[in-house]
Order: structure tokens, then C-alpha cells, then sequence
């Protein structure tokens, strides 16, 4: 069980209260042990009577095929696991993005006449130096990638 | 969550999410005396109770994908147990409390009577039928605290994780609705003895 900050049970201010207390969980710990109360004061019996009558069943229960009767009744609609949450989150992820991705599409077609130059002339001169020292930049870390990739898939780790 | 994960709670409940035949069954039949004796203890009306009991395994088996194994399996249906108690009191308008108990009445029963046997008191039907009557009349809250405490035998902290109540205000609870089930003997008691 994970342990919790809130499982610390506070003591009483008053020493009396607390002395109390104890005497009322040490009766219910004699009564659950079933020790002979010639030991006990009168103020422990009490207690010990108390919580003999705190054991009792309570009246009235539920009926005798209550479990099979639920069973019966939820049997029609299966538990909804946790797989079938997650990959109904899936879908609609998968769902919401095919609209984002049409929504793109049209707005370019409709408006990409007057803004797409504008990009292009954003883009770096591939000519340039500096741009193809980049480019091996990034080809050398795809490559790397992709070796990564390949080992993992060559030489699975068992854990 | 080690722990938690490797008991047989996980076990019962990839049973029932894999929806293999008995396994929501044996879930219930595990089960159904906590909810019994929360439900019991708040509500009072047998059959209120029962449906109600059928309302929380009902809504056990809507919600069991999320349970996330941070507490023991019988903590978390004990909260949903809990929780649909106690909102059939609040639709009925039922206190949880007594209004105005802020007192404990310590004071009250400092005094301790000698010479109790317990045997004695014990058969006697008279003094039976006067604690049951001071259990009945104790508020919803501490009957069911008490109950979970005693017959139950759920910890202190276990109890805190089902009715989302701090340990230091159950504890007080209990010392309480026990200061006040002894101050009940003593009167009914002392006269006897």
C-alpha cells in the first residue's frame, strides 16, 4: 500500500483525553483477543462491553444470491477496460488531427496564392555555405538515428 | 503501488476488465458486506440500503478502468460505497451530525461507577436494548465510523481513505460516540449495579 502523509494519527492536547482514548482502544484490542476481563477496571469493562455489542452483525443483510443477480444484470454490458479508453482517446486524437490536416489543405488552396511567396523568400539560399554545412549536420544525425533505430530492432533488450 | 499492484486486488480486477465469467461476481460476493455495513450504518432503511448496495456495484463496474491501484481495492469501493450514502442523505435531508456537537462530554462521565461485571451486563437484556437503542441514536457518521472500526476492523487511516475525512477528526469521532455509549452504561449501569 502506498504509504500516505495523512496515515499519522494526531494525539490529544489534553493528557486526560488522551489517557481516555488509550483505555478505550486498549479494552477494544483485550475484547478483540478474547482476554479475561477479571484483569480489567470497571471503566475498561464498559468499553469491552461496548465493543462486544459494536461486533455483533448488523440486522437485516443483503439477499443470498445478491452477487449472482448483479452479475447477471451488468453481464450485458461488458466492464469498459482501460484499453478501450485509451484507444477510444486514440481515434479521437486520430479524428480531430484528419480535420486539422483537411482544414490545412483548404486553407492553402484557397489562400496559399497570396502568403506562400512570401515563405519561399524566407527560406535559406541553398547555395549558401552555411545552409549545406546544416544540411550535413542534419543528414549525419538522421543517419545516426536511424543506425539506433536499426540496432534496437536487430538486438531487442529483454528486461 | 508495488504491493498493491502484486495482490490478488490486481488479479480480481484484470478478471473483471478482461470480463472473464464469475469474475464480477466474485468481486461482489468480496465485497458486499463493507458496503452492507457503510450503507446499513448510514442509511438505516433496509431497503434503501439494498439498493443502494446494487447502485455501488453497479457504478463499481462502470468505473473500475479507473481504478489506479494508489489505494487497496477495498478502500476504493468503500469510498464509492461511502459517497452514495452519503448523498441519499443529502437528498433526504438527513444531518450527518447533530447540530451543535462540538462538546464531547468528557466532563460528563469522569466519574466512573465500580464493582461492573461485564458477564452480567452483558446478559442482561435490559442493558443490551439500552446500548442498542444508544448505538441507533448515535448520528449517521459516527455509527458508520464505528462500525467500519469495530466489525469491519478497518484501520484508523483505511477509514480516512473511504470517507475522505482527516485521522485526527475520526479519531475524535470515535472517542466521542464512545465517551457518550459509556455515559449511557453508567446511567443505565450504575442504577443496575
Amino acid at each position: 500500500m502506498i504509504p500516505h502523509d495523512e496515515d499519522h494519527i494526531p494525539v490529544f492536547d489534553d493528557d486526560a483525553r488522551e489517557r481516555e482514548w488509550l483505555a478505550q482502544e486498549t479494552a477494544m484490542r483485550r475484547e478483540q483477543l478474547q482476554l479475561d476481563p477479571a484483569s480489567d477496571d470497571a471503566r475498561s469493562r464498559r468499553y469491552r462491553l461496548i465493543a462486544r455489542r459494536l461486533r455483533q452483525p448488523l440486522p437485516g443483510t443483503l439477499p443470498a444470491d445478491f452477487a449472482r443477480q448483479l452479475a447477471m444484470r451488468v453481464g450485458a454490458t461488458p466492464a469498459a477496460s482501460a484499453a478501450s479508453g485509451a484507444s477510444f482517446e486514440f481515434r479521437l486524437m486520430l479524428a480531430l488531427a484528419a480535420v486539422l490536416g483537411v482544414a490545412s489543405a483548404v486553407v492553402i488552396v484557397i489562400y496559399g496564392n497570396a502568403w506562400l511567396p512570401s515563405f519561399v523568400e524566407l527560406l535559406p539560399d541553398p547555395q549558401a555555405p552555411a545552409t549545406r554545412w546544416l544540411l550535413a549536420l542534419a543528414g549525419c544525425l538522421g543517419v545516426s538515428w536511424l543506425l539506433g533505430l536499426w540496432q534496437r530492432r536487430a538486438h531487442p533488450q529483454h528486461d | 503501488m508495488d504491493d498493491i499492484r502484486s495482490s490478488p486486488d490486481q488479479a480480481l480486477v484484470d478478471a473483471v476488465l478482461a470480463n472473464r465469467p464469475g469474475a464480477f461476481e466474485r468481486l461482489v460476493r468480496e465485497y458486499q458486506g463493507l458496503c452492507w455495513h457503510i450503507i446499513q450504518r448510514m442509511v438505516r432503511n433496509p431497503e434503501d440500503a439494498r439498493e443502494l448496495c446494487q447502485d455501488t456495484f453497479l457504478r463499481v463496474h462502470q468505473c473500475l478502468h479507473q481504478y489506479r491501484y494508489e489505494s487497496a481495492l477495498k478502500s476504493w469501493i468503500g469510498r464509492i460505497a461511502f459517497t452514495i450514502a452519503l448523498r441519499h442523505l443529502q437528498h433526504k435531508r438527513i444531518p450527518l451530525l447533530d447540530p451543535g456537537s462540538d462538546h464531547d462530554g468528557f466532563d460528563l462521565v469522569e466519574n466512573i461507577g465500580d464493582g461492573f461485571d461485564l458477564e452480567a451486563a452483558c446478559m442482561d437484556e435490559e442493558t443490551a436494548r439500552h446500548l442498542h437503542a444508544a448505538i441507533e441514536a448515535l448520528p449517521p457518521l459516527q455509527r458508520t465510523l464505528l462500525t467500519l472500526y469495530y466489525l469491519e476492523e478497518t484501520s484508523i487511516p483505511e477509514i480516512a481513505r473511504i470517507t475522505g475525512l482527516a485521522t485526527g477528526t475520526i479519531k475524535s469521532h470515535l472517542f466521542r460516540s464512545r465517551l457518550r455509549l459509556r455515559d449511557t452504561l453508567e446511567t443505565r449501569t450504575g442504577v443496575a449495579a
